[in-house]
């Protein structure tokens, strides 16, 4: 989360991606520095080290959701 | 000017302030405006109103004042207020970085170490036995204020700015003051550019405490000295914390009077006790790989084949502390550039 509120200060569009144990966190986080808005997608917990296959499969699910935020479409 | 809370008593207003998430989940003092009013007499000399730091994750500022609300809660005694002042001070130093601390998964705690006359003002500040706690209160209520700090200002609860995996009672309060009368060695503080004779508190980002028992052979000075020198490489470079890894952090030593007093029968200052405990705070690279799957750049001594966990002898503090025994501590730290020591003098 904290990345992307960095890059979304230099204007750069942003979708954080934040799992869903962190969810609190990283509302926290964009709240405390006026971006309580940002926006951010879900992944599931964990993804680290869960292997190249299953980082697929995450990335193929919430592909269209960080697509939208992107787009301003919805704020996910 | 700090929020201000009714209660009808002294108990509702203290499970009040446990609802609100304002503690660390033991019984507080209860900050009323005159008891505040009472902490700040400890450091007339700081306005209340001056902004000590910017605390993250919720970026609160910790005015003094505010600053003598926590401490009043945590019981410290106002007359080392402006200690508490500077521990605050050096947490919110950006190159502590303390969003990382308060956010990371990591059981992060902060030690603190008090140098100068300030630790002797009463209530002193304890520097031998049992200097970590329990007991001694200006000690275990500097942590405890720092840490509410950290939970109101910062936002640093549980599960939402502090993220630590199982956390840890060094978090409640990590506080000694270092044995500088024990000590063969110049004080920390003075080590770290502070002048003598001038209180200093220095913060450093820790697991909790790694006690390590040695015993001198009293076959030789040099021998007893590579012995413990060794064993203390060891335990900084523990497998499972961030240095054992490679992350090549910051850890922090705090000898006993007795291992001070051998390393310094061998001729070794406090500077080539630093050297030479990171020289030997290495693991084999393919022991890391074995246990780890991987060797992480930033510590890997492709030259040796092993990996470092210390970045430099820079990144080991080490101090004197402790009474009778034969038992000193390392603490692990972070990895590098996060929370390294930080002093701020007062």
């Amino acid at each position: 989360m904290g990345d992307g509120i960095i890059l979304a200060r230099r204007g750069t569009p942003v979708v954080a991606l934040v799992t869903e144990k962190f969810w609190e966190q990283g509302r926290l986080l964009a709240a405390a520095r006026g971006m309580p808005d940002l926006p951010r997608v879900a992944l599931p917990y964990p993804v680290a080290g869960t292997g190249v296959p299953a980082l697929a499969r995450v990335a193929d699910a919430v592909a269209p959701a960080i697509l939208a935020a992107l787009r301003g479409e919805r704020s996910a | 000017m700090t929020e201000l809370v009714e209660a009808d008593d002294e108990a509702a207003a203290v499970a009040r302030l446990h609802a609100l998430g304002c503690t660390d989940g033991l019984p507080v003092v209860v900050p009323t405006p005159d008891r505040v009013a009472a902490m700040l007499a400890g450091a007339p000399e700081l306005d209340p109103a001056i902004v000590l730091g910017v605390v993250p994750p919720r970026m609160g500022r910790a005015t003094v004042e505010s600053v003598a609300a926590n401490a009043v809660m945590a019981g410290f005694p106002p007359a080392h207020f402006a200690a508490v002042c500077a521990v605050v001070r050096a947490v919110c130093d950006p190159d502590f970085d303390l969003g990382v601390v308060q956010a990371t998964t990591h059981n992060a705690a902060v030690l603190v170490i008090v140098n100068g006359p300030a630790r002797l003002v009463e209530p002193a500040f304890a520097s031998g036995v049992g200097a970590l706690g329990p007991g001694p209160v200006a000690n275990t209520t500097t942590g405890r204020a720092l840490r509410l700090v950290l939970v109101n200002a910062g936002g640093g609860t549980p599960g939402a700015g502090d993220m630590s995996t199982l956390g840890q009672p060094a978090k409640l309060s990590c506080c000694l003051a270092e044995a500088e009368e024990e000590s063969p060695f110049e004080p920390l503080s003075v080590a770290r550019g502070v002048d003598a004779g001038r209180s200093a508190v220095t913060v450093l980002g820790v697991e909790g405490p790694r006690q390590v028992m040695f015993v001198a052979v009293g076959d030789g000075a040099a021998l007893d000295a590579e012995r413990l020198l060794a064993l203390l490489g060891a335990t900084v470079a523990a497998p499972g914390s961030l240095g054992g890894m490679g992350y090549g952090g910051s850890s922090a030593l705090v000898l006993s009077p007795y291992h001070a007093g051998l390393l310094a029968a061998a001729g070794l200052d406090r500077a080539s006790v630093a050297a030479a405990v990171a020289q030997r705070a290495v693991l084999p690279a393919h022991e890391v790989e074995r246990l780890h799957g991987r060797v992480r750049a930033a510590g890997h001594d492709t030259r040796a084949g092993v990996v470092r966990a210390l970045s430099s002898p820079a990144h080991l503090l080490v101090a004197v502390a402790g009474g009778a025994g034969t038992y000193s501590a390392v603490f692990c730290g972070l990895a590098d550039g996060v929370a390294p020591a930080v002093t701020v003098a007062f």
